[in-house]
């Protein structure tokens, strides 16, 4: 069943890629990857959210003496990830103007991307993991070097560069974690239930090591750099793939091989890790209110949000894991739709620029339809209430609150960052006076706007019926929770005596 | 691409930073280039805005004739068919002056708009709340400008001060609220507030009579355009001019009909003139003048976007901004909508070619009637300079240079940088075929 997720677009990139004909190729990826987000939702369908462990499962022996096999199963946190690929992968498809250069190539990488990404979340032995996380780093660059924007090499080189030292920390780390742990395979469950044995130096060892893998994927503040360039040159459906969910492979990473294998350690690092994630939330957002470039700024937003992902994981408790997860998916969705959004202002308008870009709410020569769906993507990502943003970051302060209160509320003090910097863009973007100099832009399709629509529809829905957003990782998380407090202790205790 | 016609005069080039349209208004032109493709528009455009045009005028003067001050003036929108059937001065065979040579009563295709809307066949003031009618609010607009400035010269507004117009409009006030206590109690109490009333109601009466003369100009350039006897920009303006001069000793009047009774507020008698006391007033007023359009852009007065005083006002239509066409109810959008009824083919033809077509029409057709009305300030350069100075092929330099003096003062009005206004006129913009 999850392997349809994982060779479904791997053969289908391949039939992409052996078609004869170029201009039938974006049809046929559409069609795939509408077939895959079906499929998904056959993999949701029988998905029972209240069951523990794993299912799902699949296990086929590949190499029995490398440790290595095809061991694969699904739990709350792979489903919800498997789930948003399924989705992300076919609006970057669907957004991707017709006129795309080498059409076979373009879109057969899109898909081996969500192949690899699919195997990564579903993958249930280590080392397996590596290999579907390393398969997505070379198609990747190439989306990037070859359809980027105008520094597009040196994004792409850089993006390799740091994803290929995650991937080398990663390798070193897991293989490290599978000798030391003495055990016959990599598979997740062997390794946990070892890895409470080493010693203690060379678990924190380990732990640092994939926490910098992890980190730079993420990324996370200060191994982040390769991100605003990655993402601001990347075209915007390749700046979709990038952030709505290939960069959830690095948190995804942070529960699985963090939470789950160094469940002690972790909670004992837990407060550097909540300072980690705070600090990332807040630079992310100093950051993105800095910036000239509303495409930049949504990439800096990125890096903020990620780090309530972080504070959710450092703190464990299963409501702010439930949150954690939730915000990696509402993450996507969001950064999916203003994303999608942004690279139609480019296309339309031609800039980027806060300082040149106004008036584009105006009805009859602005792009309002466009303008009225950032409004409200940039307030599902300042998490106002009613959209699934909320949802997520409510669920993760009220999780975290009860064991790092002050992190907690600095953190809900970069929610009110985000606003700023999301006004800030809205009111310079969509609002003010439409020039009348460059006030002949093309007029958005209808074909256009439906990505957005898409993504909009389910920004409102989950916001509106959370149940639909949270109830597949409930009972991971209650599994995966290193810390239980009941109630959250009254604000007055936190204040100076 | 932009025309520019040869300057007759012997004088050396304009050093005025507009003189390329010094140049054209000296040798007979008019502020747009004189191309077919602006001549499409101007008159397309023209054709358009007459035919509301033709109610704009008939439902003003049943205003001020026949509602007057009435306190719930709910139905004055609700023409009377006795207005609508009115004969206009200047069209059909009993015509004081003909100038078009159409029907006196209301044109046959506003006839049908008012009897059957654009939406379903329903009662007239369901169409009236759906906004499937002639918007009047631009034509207020334009008539509360004229009376929100004053002093535009002339002598119809020092009038409205006099004594005389407030002994008129007394009687007037008396004998249309007789039988009315509680109203002539008000008017005792408040007898100043019932006098703006009515002066508010004359210029009313003022701008009809001003609209009754230019509906059918434009109807008759638009014909004589059909026929291929206006072939250039400068023929559809040279038209306008004699229709100045033609019409121009017109008398503004305003009467009030009370149970029968005529009440002369303001008598044919005073020798009040179209041209000064109408036609020069109403350009100052609705194409120089107006006021910040609510709901558009927020002026603020401190930050100087407001000019202090009235006369340095420049939020006319040669300087509107068209882009933000299409919110909030605005007057220009409510004239845009009533054009909107009434484009020929030609032009809707034209704009759905351009830009987004069916999409920004508005847009297009209000950038077009901002052309147009560069046209018509154009014609009334041309007839000042022809009732205060000199003709174009003058041999006397002295006198072209008055001349070029007298065109570069208006075009000054363009040019000033104190309130922004440099940027602000869009006579620049009307140079290019692409402002659209």
């Amino acid at each position: 069943m999850l392997s349809v997720l994982i060779f479904g677009p791997l053969l289908a990139g391949l039939a992409v890629f052996l078609l004869r004909d170029g201009r039938q190729a974006k049809t046929l990826a559409l069609v795939l990857a509408a077939l895959m987000v079906v499929w998904t939702g056959v993999v949701l369908r029988r998905f029972d959210v209240m069951a523990t462990g794993m299912q799902l499962t699949e296990l086929v022996p590949w190499l029995p003496n490398l440790g290595l096999n095809y061991d694969l199963g699904c739990d709350g946190l792979s489903v919800s990830l498997l789930a948003l690929n399924s989705l992300i992968t076919w609006i970057v498809v669907y957004s991707t103007p017709a006129t795309v250069a080498r059409p076979r190539l373009y879109y057969g990488l899109v898909l081996w991307v969500s192949g690899g990404l699919a195997g990564a979340f579903a993958a249930q032995n280590a080392l397996l993991f590596v290999l579907f996380y390393e398969l997505e780093l070379i198609p990747v660059y190439f989306l990037i070097a070859i359809w980027g924007g105008a520094r597009k090499q040196y994004a792409a080189l850089k993006f390799l560069l740091y994803t290929a030292v995650s991937g080398i920390l990663l390798l070193g780390g897991i293989l490290a974690l599978g000798w030391l742990s003495g055990q016959a395979d990599f598979a997740y469950e062997h390794i946990r239930a070892t890895v409470a044995g080493l010693p203690v130096a060379v678990q924190g060892t380990l732990l640092l090591t994939l926490l910098l893998g992890f980190g730079i994927k993420t990324p996370l503040v200060p191994l982040h750099t390769w991100l605003p360039d990655a993402y601001v040159e990347a075209s915007p459906p390749i700046a979709i793939l990038l952030g709505g969910i290939l960069a959830k492979l690095g948190t995804y990473g942070l529960v699985r091989f963090g939470v789950q294998l160094f469940p002690e350690l972790w909670q004992q690092w837990s407060l550097g890790l909540a300072l980690w994630g705070t600090a990332g939330v807040l630079f992310g957002a100093l950051a993105a209110i800095a910036q000239k470039d509303i495409k930049r700024m949504v990439a800096y937003s990125s890096i903020g949000h990620m780090g309530y992902v972080m504070l959710g994981c450092a703190t464990a408790t299963p409501l702010s894991l439930v949150g954690a997860i939730s915000q990696m998916v509402s993450h996507g969705v969001i950064l999916a739709i203003l994303f999608h959004l942004v690279g139609v202002i480019e296309a339309k308008v031609g800039t980027r620029e806060l300082d040149v870009l106004n008036g584009l709410m105006n009805p009859l020569r602005g792009l309002p339809t466009v303008s009225a769906l950032l409004v409200l993507g940039g307030m599902a990502s300042a998490g106002i209430p009613g959209m699934m943003g909320f949802v997520a970051e409510f669920l993760v302060f009220q999780g975290s609150y009860q064991v790092f209160p002050l992190f907690t509320l600095l953190c809900v003090l970069g929610t009110g960052l985000t606003a700023v910097y999301f006004v800030i863009l809205l009111n310079r973007t969509c609002f003010g006076k439409l020039d009348n100099r460059t006030a002949y832009y093309p007029p958005v399709w209808a074909a256009e706007k439906i990505p957005a629509l898409v993504l909009a529809g389910l920004i409102l829905f989950l916001g509106i019926q959370p149940r639909w957003l949270v109830q597949w990782s409930e009972q991971t998380a209650q599994n995966l929770a290193l810390t239980t407090v009941a109630v959250a202790p009254p604000i007055s205790e936190l204040l100076p005596k | 691409m932009t025309a520019t016609l040869e300057p007759r005069t012997k004088l050396p080039p304009s050093q005025h930073e507009l003189a390329e349209i010094v140049h054209r208004l000296e040798a007979g032109g008019a502020m747009v280039p004189d191309t077919p493709e602006n001549l499409m528009q101007i008159v397309g455009i023209w054709y358009a805005y007459a035919v509301p045009m033709d109610f704009y005028w008939r439902d003003l003067l049943y205003i001020a004739e026949q509602v007057f001050l009435h306190p719930l003036a709910f139905h004055k929108f609700f023409i009377s068919e006795e207005y609508l059937n009115r004969h206009n001065h200047y069209a059909g065979d009993d015509a004081d002056l003909r100038i078009w040579r159409g029907e006196a009563t209301a044109h046959p295709e506003l006839v049908k708009f008012i009897r059957r809307g654009e939406t379903l066949p329903m009662p007239r003031w369901l169409h009236h709340l759906w906004h499937d009618r002639i918007n009047m609010e631009f034509a207020e607009e334009c008539m509360r400008a004229m009376l929100w400035h004053r002093g535009m010269g002339g002598q119809f507004d020092p009038y409205l001060d006099s004594e005389e117009y407030k002994q008129n409009a007394d009687r007037a006030i008396r004998a249309y609220f007789r039988g009315n206590p509680i109203m002539l109690g008000l008017y005792r109490l408040f007898p100043e507030m019932f006098l703006e009333q009515c002066r508010q109601a004359s210029y009313y009466a003022n701008l009809g009579l001003f609209w009754e003369v230019m509906a059918p100009v434009f109807f008759e350039i638009h014909d004589r355009y059909l026929e291929g006897s206006i072939t250039t920009v400068k023929d559809a303006m040279n038209f306008i001019v004699k229709g100045i001069f033609a019409v121009a000793g017109r008398p503004i009047y305003h009467h009030v009909y009370i149970r029968g009774e005529c009440y002369e507020v303001i008598p044919k008698a005073k020798g009040f003139m179209w041209l000064y006391e109408a036609a020069l007033p109403y350009v100052e007023a609705v194409f120089y003048r107006t006021s910040p359009f609510r709901g558009t852009k927020s002026y603020n007065a401190q930050a100087g976007m407001v000019p202090d005083k009235q006369e340095d006002f420049h939020y006319g239509v040669l300087y509107a901004d068209k882009f933000p066409v299409g919110t909030a109810g605005i007057p220009p959008t409510l004239l845009a909508q009533d054009m909107f009824h009434f484009l020929p083919d030609y032009l809707r033809d034209y704009y759905r070619r351009h830009c987004r077509g069916e999409a920004d029409m508005l847009v297009q057709l209000a950038i077009s009637f901002q052309r147009s009305m560069y046209c018509v300030t154009s014609a009334v350069f041309h007839a000042l300079r022809e009732a205060l100075l000199y003709p174009l092929d003058d041999p006397n330099p002295r006198h072209l240079l008055a001349n070029r003096r007298f065109f570069e003062a208006q075009l000054d009005r363009f040019c000033r940088p104190e309130y922004g206004i440099r940027e602000a006129a869009r006579i620049r913009h009307i140079q290019s075929p692409d402002y659209r």
